[in-house]
């Protein structure tokens, strides 16, 4: 009943409020009336008794506000009148509003960007049932635990089936196939798995069915799972092929299931566009009875209940056992568990947080210019402030009206930054580095605008709190006597000081980040790769493996290949290898031996780089020759095995010998464990990384170790889309059902290498101009506001004999200070804090004197610019103007 | 004339709930009454007065109607609701808990 009428009467006082104020007012005149009216009886007249009885009652205004305080609905009617007021004042000084609503759109706008990658990367709960179960398997030498390789396919059949923490265990793996015999041919990404994989990850199949436990034996029926792009895109989405066979490296495969395009494994890989069997795979089917060839990842569902550590516990149990039943493949591994998520992107983690930290630094530059900004607002409103508390406003009241209009600039900061992240991560997408896309889409979601929106609250607290204090003193009579000129002048100067330090010294950390990633990507585009990329294109041919299964047709078809290659007028020289250096699949690592050398203690191997290539690849890559000689036509499969090996494997492994005429064994192709004669030593080649030095490499004749497909690499001073052409023709001559794909030049390939690197530069550089800009803009503004108000200082000393000179030195001296203290706090922080970004450095060390000096310099020189447009203004001043004013 | 004593914290709420339990009134009669009837020894200033009545009537202890008075004109006019009531017997339990306390203290020390 109570609470009704409460209600009642609020609901009453917010929609009467008009009403409610003129009942108080009837109220209060009837009192003032009843006490004039004793006055006049006890013989005043009518004025003097009404003068007493207003005396008599007291502040009316202070009374009436408080009897509205009680109506507990007056802070809506506060907020609404605070909202209305702060959009007067915003509109009144439209300056002011754009420069802080730029400042915080861009920092806010920079916070949401890169939240919204970590909201994709990091945050965003992964698309499968129960993520927390799922974790990744990895062969790990003993005393190597980081050196992750996949797993046998015995070993995963062993650990299968001996385990007793896992509910689920599936392996997968990765090859391009050849879609036949349904349009162009073309080139499908194709997963080979074991067919618990749908279950374990939960995936329902659009139409049909996915792969069933008998699909996944040897000599089953070969079945294939489509993706639902594929089938839109090829098949016009019709219904009926299920049950229909599709030919892929020219072998039948019959499709039993369509899987909806939402389903990826792992999580946004690229495009997936079939999942069959591994069985069946032309490459890894066979290889599934190698025990030695670890061709797959493996991902098992934890039962529940069961902990990380005990999973781990288990798999050494296991791993110990496989080593000693297996010695001769698995001696001296074991099997290391990784959580899911943590493996595919703990790589992309501290990167991430990086940039998390460095917009953090940008906004709290961009709060502190407008909490800089509001400080110099504040001060011209004292006498309003003033006398809006004589009329019985409390503290906390204009405390709270100045906060909402901090909120309102807040907030219009907060949608500006929101477009601006919106458009920032549209146009940034096609930047970002493979691994980040892949990983999910980046989108300003739901998750990214709630943080926008507390980001917008928080930075309006921050930059609002401070100078709403200020603003308003606890001591109203000085207040008022000072004419509310100077309101909180001299705590505001210190905290203007303050705010214009902080602002440098957070801007210089960021400066020096910006300026070591510079210089550490412009050592890493500068260095020399080992070989010249410039006018050579390349271009990936995969022969369908079924159609050509035998090293002799692969060979048949490169010398085929090779032939019309030469013959194609305009190219300089032409050659196949595989792999590239920078190749996006990784390169191959092997290990072997040295004919004559002592064997190796057992746990030890020595391992080097392998490429297979055709003679004219040193000369297409321009990769010198030191002693010997290339390859060359007779070292064909019939002559003896040959090999070339890099200068740093020959130094290293031949160290004050002359490797010519040696001999090596290594394993690879599978079964090819001969010796080779090593005839020439060729210059290093950068082939992992531009950022990593060269290691030891090893080259054989495509001749005598072909593979079903390689890179053809051309050089020719032709465009590169000429040169696509050509080679296209030239595959297309000889097979018209071959695909040629990923054709560009060999630069751009290169570019795309260092996607990574160039993008986080890109950023923290633009993060770094930013925050100088913030920052010179800020000391500005705390010049112009300090040379304002020694305006009248100035002139005294102007009329005491001080020359323009002085004046100039005076001001720019007070901005120095502040600048250097600014700087030396700053080469504090940065010298704490770039540490943390070592990692992302190329032959920079993270103290590099050279960028901090330069950094240094640089904010120096753009802060004392900033001074000396206000020290002029100074300069300009007439000392009888200043005298007379004030 | 002594001035009259200010009032305790809390005992403006006290008195106007009882005065207004006796009959219906409005603000200058309630001020009027306090001082009445306490012999003069008492007075509710209009500054705490006011904002009393407004805060009593939100929390739904008192309402108030306009009706004709014996000032000559309408007037706002308070009055106890039932929760009211309730509030005053609560309000004067612990006042007489407190007084007597008082009272005990004083005697006693």
């Amino acid at each position: 009943m109570r609470t009704i009428r409460i209600v009642k009467r609020r609901i009453h006082s917010l929609l009467h409020r008009s009403g409610a104020d003129a009942e108080l007012q009837r109220e209060i005149e009837i009192h003032i009336q009843q006490l004039t009216n004793e006055a006049v009886a006890a013989g005043m007249t009518e004025a003097e008794a009404r003068a007493m009885a207003l005396r008599g009652f007291g502040p009316i205004d202070q009374i009436k506000e408080k009897c509205r305080d009680t109506r507990r609905v007056s802070w809506i009617h506060d907020f609404v009148q605070d909202l209305r007021y702060g959009v007067r004042m915003l509109r009144k000084s439209p300056a002011f509003t754009a420069i802080a609503v730029i400042t915080l759109a861009l920092g806010i706008g920079a916070n949401t960007a890169i939240f919204s990658i970590v909201d994709a990367v990091l945050l965003r709960s992964l698309p499968y049932r129960d993520p927390n179960q799922l974790v990744l398997m990895f062969d790990v030498p003993l005393n190597r635990p980081d050196e992750l390789s996949g797993i046998s396919y015995r070993d995963f059949t062993e650990c299968r089936a001996q385990n007793r923490v896992f509910s689920q265990m599936a392996g997968n793996t990765f090859h391009d196939l050849t879609l036949t015999r349904a349009g162009e041919p073309a080139i499908v990404n194709t997963a080979d798995v074991t067919p618990e994989i749908f279950p374990l990850l939960n995936a329902k199949p659009l139409l049909g069915r996915t792969l069933l436990p008998e699909d996944g034996k040897p000599g089953a029926a070969a079945v294939a799972v489509m993706s639902e792009n594929l089938w839109r895109s090829r098949f016009g989405s019709n219904p009926g092929l299920i049950g229909q066979s599709i030919a892929l490296d020219m072998r039948s495969f019959t499709v039993v299931g369509i899987l909806p395009a939402s389903f990826r494994y792992p999580e946004g890989a690229p495009r997936q566009d079939v999942w069959i069997s591994v069985m069946q795979d032309p490459l890894f089917g066979p290889l599934t009875s190698e025990p030695g060839v670890r061709l797959l990842g493996v991902i098992g569902r934890l039962k529940p209940g069961v902990s990380l550590a005990k999973a781990q516990a288990e798999m050494n149990t296991l791993g110990a056992r496989l080593a000693k039943e297996f010695a001769a493949e698995d001696s001296g591994l074991t099997i290391r568990i990784q959580p899911y998520r943590q493996a595919v992107v703990g790589n992309l983690k501290p990167a991430l947080l990086i940039l998390l930290s460095a917009v953090g630094l940008l906004l709290a530059i961009a709060c502190a210019n407008i909490a800089n900004l509001l400080l110099a607002k504040a001060t011209s409103r004292g006498r309003e402030v003033a006398v809006r508390i004589a009329l019985g406003a409390s503290r906390a009241r204009i405390v709270w009206q100045l906060l909402t209009e901090s909120a309102l600039l807040g907030l219009l900061g907060g949608v500006a930054g929101v477009l601006l992240a919106a458009w920032a991560v549209w146009s940034l997408q096609r930047f970002l580095p493979s691994e980040v896309v892949q990983i999910s889409s980046i989108h300003v979601g739901g998750p990214v605008l709630v943080f926008a929106l507390l980001l917008s609250l928080a930075a309006a607290l921050a930059f609002g709190l401070a100078p709403a204090l200020l603003a308003t003193p606890s001591s109203l009579p000085t207040n008022l006597k000072e004419g509310g000129e100077r309101t909180g002048q001299r705590g505001g100067q210190h905290v203007r000081s303050f705010l214009a330090i902080a602002e440098i010294s957070l801007a210089m950390v960021l400066l020096v980040a910006g300026g070591l990633l510079i210089r550490s990507f412009a050592l890493v585009t500068s260095v020399n790769p080992g070989f010249d990329p410039n006018n050579v294109t390349e271009g990936e041919v995969s022969l369908p493996q079924f159609q050509y299964s035998t090293p002799q047709q692969w060979t048949a078809f490169s010398t085929e290949l090779l032939a019309r290659l030469h013959a194609q007028p305009g190219f300089e020289d032409s050659a196949l290898a595989a792999p590239l250096p920078m190749d996006r699949q990784g390169q191959a690592t092997f290990a072997f031996s040295i004919v004559g050398n002592p064997p190796l203690p057992p746990g030890k191997s020595t391992t080097a780089d392998y490429a297979t290539v055709s003679p004219g690849y040193f000369h297409v890559m321009r990769i010198p020759l030191l002693r010997g000689r290339f390859f060359s036509e007779q070292d064909s499969p019939s002559n003896p095995r040959v090999a070339i090996v890099s200068e740093t494997l020959a130094r290293r492994y031949f160290p004050n010998q002359d490797p010519i005429g040696r001999q090596m064994r290594f394993g690879f192709p599978p079964n090819g464990n001969v010796s080779r004669e090593i005839v020439g030593v060729v210059g290093d080649v950068r082939d992992v990384a531009l950022s990593q030095k060269p290691g030891p490499m090893m080259y054989v004749p495509f001749a005598q170790a072909p593979l079903y497909g390689g890179e053809v690499v051309v050089r020719s001073s032709l465009s590169v889309s000429n040169v696509a052409a050509s080679i296209r023709q030239a595959v297309h001559s000889i097979d018209k059902e071959l695909p040629v794909t990923d054709v560009g030049s060999l630069p751009d390939m290169l570019g795309q290498s260092i996607s990574r690197e160039r993008f986080r530069t890109f950023l923290l550089g633009s993060f770094s101009a930013i925050a100088l800009v913030l920052a010179a803009v800020g000391i500005f503004g705390v010049m112009s506001y300090s040379a304002s108000q020694r305006t009248h200082e100035i002139g005294i000393r102007m009329a005491l004999g001080a020359q323009r000179r002085d004046v100039l030195h005076l001001i720019l001296g007070q901005g120095a200070k502040l600048a250097l203290m600014g700087l030396a706090i700053g080469v504090v922080l940065a010298f704490l804090l770039t540490r943390l970004i070592a990692s992302l450095l190329y032959s920079v060390s993270a103290t590099d004197p050279l960028t901090f000096g330069a950094v240094a310099i640089v904010l120096f020189g753009v802060a004392m610019t900033a001074c000396y447009i206000p020290a002029r203004r100074a300069m300009r001043v007439d000392p009888m103007v200043a005298l007379r004013y004030q | 004339m002594p001035k009259p004593s200010d009032l305790l914290q809390g005992t403006v709420d006290l008195l106007i709930l009882k005065t207004i339990a006796r009959k219906p009134l409005h603000g200058w009669g309630i001020a009027k009454q306090i001082q009445t009837l306490s012999g003069d020894t008492l007075s509710v200033g209009q500054g705490s007065l006011y904002p009393a009545l407004h805060r009593l009537e939100n929390q739904g202890w008192i309402c108030a109607d306009w009706e004709e008075s014996d000032l000559g004109r309408p007037a706002k006019v308070y009055s106890l609701t039932p929760e009211g009531r309730k509030q005053l017997e609560r309000e004067l339990k612990s006042w007489n808990r407190l007084s007597s306390a008082v009272h005990l203290l004083i005697q006693n020390a």
